[in-house]
């Protein structure tokens, strides 16, 4: 008997079942909808004397507007290793949270802790595999037995292994800052002070980057996520007034049914079931 | 091979669905209807030929062929069809998706499509003791 007479039940995944019709409708002449939203993010790390130093902005985009000021950029992987996302945010979050889950079940496999590595190798295969349609742009950091590990990871799978990187459009002011401030055996509050600045120096010279400054500091058996380290462009004017609202929404009618008279319980029948 | 006996059951007419699909060419069946969906089946197919290469290197060519036989034997050993889909526990530890965690596993689920066809037992019955032709869960109506 061959192989193809066994039927295995059908998997998800990606679905191509209108890419044909988008293609016949596009040769008809049917204009495409040409809002590629652009994406901009500042992601940094560093590797500094104890550990590594993950940063963030925190400005989602939509093409021109921003549409959410404070969102989180720095995933986490495992509790030893965090990952900062750059490019489509659901891409991003939906391959770290992939592969988190996949680092779980490795330890569950193995009883040991998760490394490096490991996620580098998950997710740079699962991003060659969809050949940069999984748009996610990444820097992978953390610390496991064989010490602290930064790694930058781009859509289409290729990888860097370096002691400071940044990505997002970001990057080129960020790297300005890193490239001009790094050195080896950084402090920890040294390293978070070059990291704050590359962060900053992206909000304030690109556009796609903004609002506030996130920050992982992950060393041997520890890490600290300092949500909103800080934050250099609060919010200048409240209405000292408040927003007062004239009316509530008036109830018009009430009216309760109770499910006991449509419903009867029958007791007992799962026993006799059972016999 | 001799000419099948049975009528092929043209169970939803996927192939022929110009309004999903577009129009019917034979360039299109070659190529698939993405790139990316050609080299994602592609890649698949190459790295199982690479595991399998390195296994019979390493242990020998008995190894693989009795991969081969447990593989086809575990996938054969399924629930009757109906309302819950077999889990092939069996198949995924031998081929080690047990162990793994991808898109396929929680992203555009067959089931929970809004085109999923309930399941005929019969149908299903029949084509599993090669009786009739087809696929035993056609997703689409």
């Amino acid at each position: 008997m061959s192989n193809s007479s066994i039927d295995v039940p059908p998997k998800g995944g990606f679905s191509f079942d209108l890419c044909r019709r988008n293609d016949m409708l596009a040769k008809k002449g049917v204009q495409p909808p040409s809002s590629f939203r652009k994406t901009g993010t500042t992601i940094v790390g560093l590797i500094f004397q104890d550990g590594v130093i993950l940063g963030a902005d925190t400005r989602a985009t939509e093409g021109p507007i921003v549409c959410d000021k404070n969102c989180e950029k720095i995933h986490y992987m495992a509790p030893n290793i965090y990952c900062c996302g750059a490019g489509t945010a659901a891409d991003t979050e939906a391959v770290t949270d992939m592969v988190s889950s996949q680092l779980q079940l490795h330890r569950y496999h193995t009883g040991r802790e998760s490394r490096v590595v490991t996620a580098l190798t998950l997710l740079k295969k699962h991003l060659f595999n969809y050949q940069g349609h999984v748009q996610a742009a990444l820097v992978l950091g953390g610390v496991d037995v064989t010490g602290p590990h930064l790694h930058t990871i781009y859509p289409h799978g290729s990888t860097d292994t370096l002691p400071f990187a940044t990505m997002g459009s970001g990057s080129l002011a960020a790297m300005s800052v890193f490239e001009s401030k790094y050195r080896e055996g950084l402090t920890r509050d040294e390293g978070i002070t070059i990291v704050v600045e590359a962060i900053c120096s992206g909000i304030f010279n690109d556009l796609g980057s903004g609002s506030n400054v996130d920050v992982c500091v992950i060393t041997k058996g520890h890490k600290e996520y300092l949500r909103n380290h800080l934050l250099p462009n609060p919010r200048t004017f409240v209405n000292p007034k408040g927003f007062t609202f004239p009316k509530k929404i008036e109830v018009l009618l009430t009216k309760i049914t109770p499910l006991k008279e449509k419903v009867g319980v029958i007791e007992g029948g799962g026993d006799a079931m059972e016999e | 091979m001799e000419a099948p006996k049975t009528i092929a059951h043209e169970i939803g007419g996927i192939q022929n669905d110009a309004l999903r699909f577009g129009l019917h060419g034979v360039k299109s069946d070659i190529v698939g209807s993405h790139p990316l969906e050609s080299a994602y089946q592609s890649a698949s197919r190459t790295q199982e030929e690479m595991k399998r290469k390195v296994l019979t290197n390493t242990y020998g060519s008995a190894f693989p062929l009795k991969r081969d036989l447990e593989k086809q034997i575990l996938s054969r050993f399924q629930r009757p069809p109906g309302a819950i889909q077999s889990s092939m526990l069996g198949l995924e530890a031998l081929t080690g998706t047990l162990d793994d965690f991808g898109f396929e596993d929680y992203l555009n689920d067959p089931r929970d499509s809004e085109t999923f066809r309930p399941l005929d037992m019969h149908h299903g019955m029949e084509v599993r003791l090669g009786v009739s032709k087809g696929p035993i869960c056609p997703s689409f109506i």
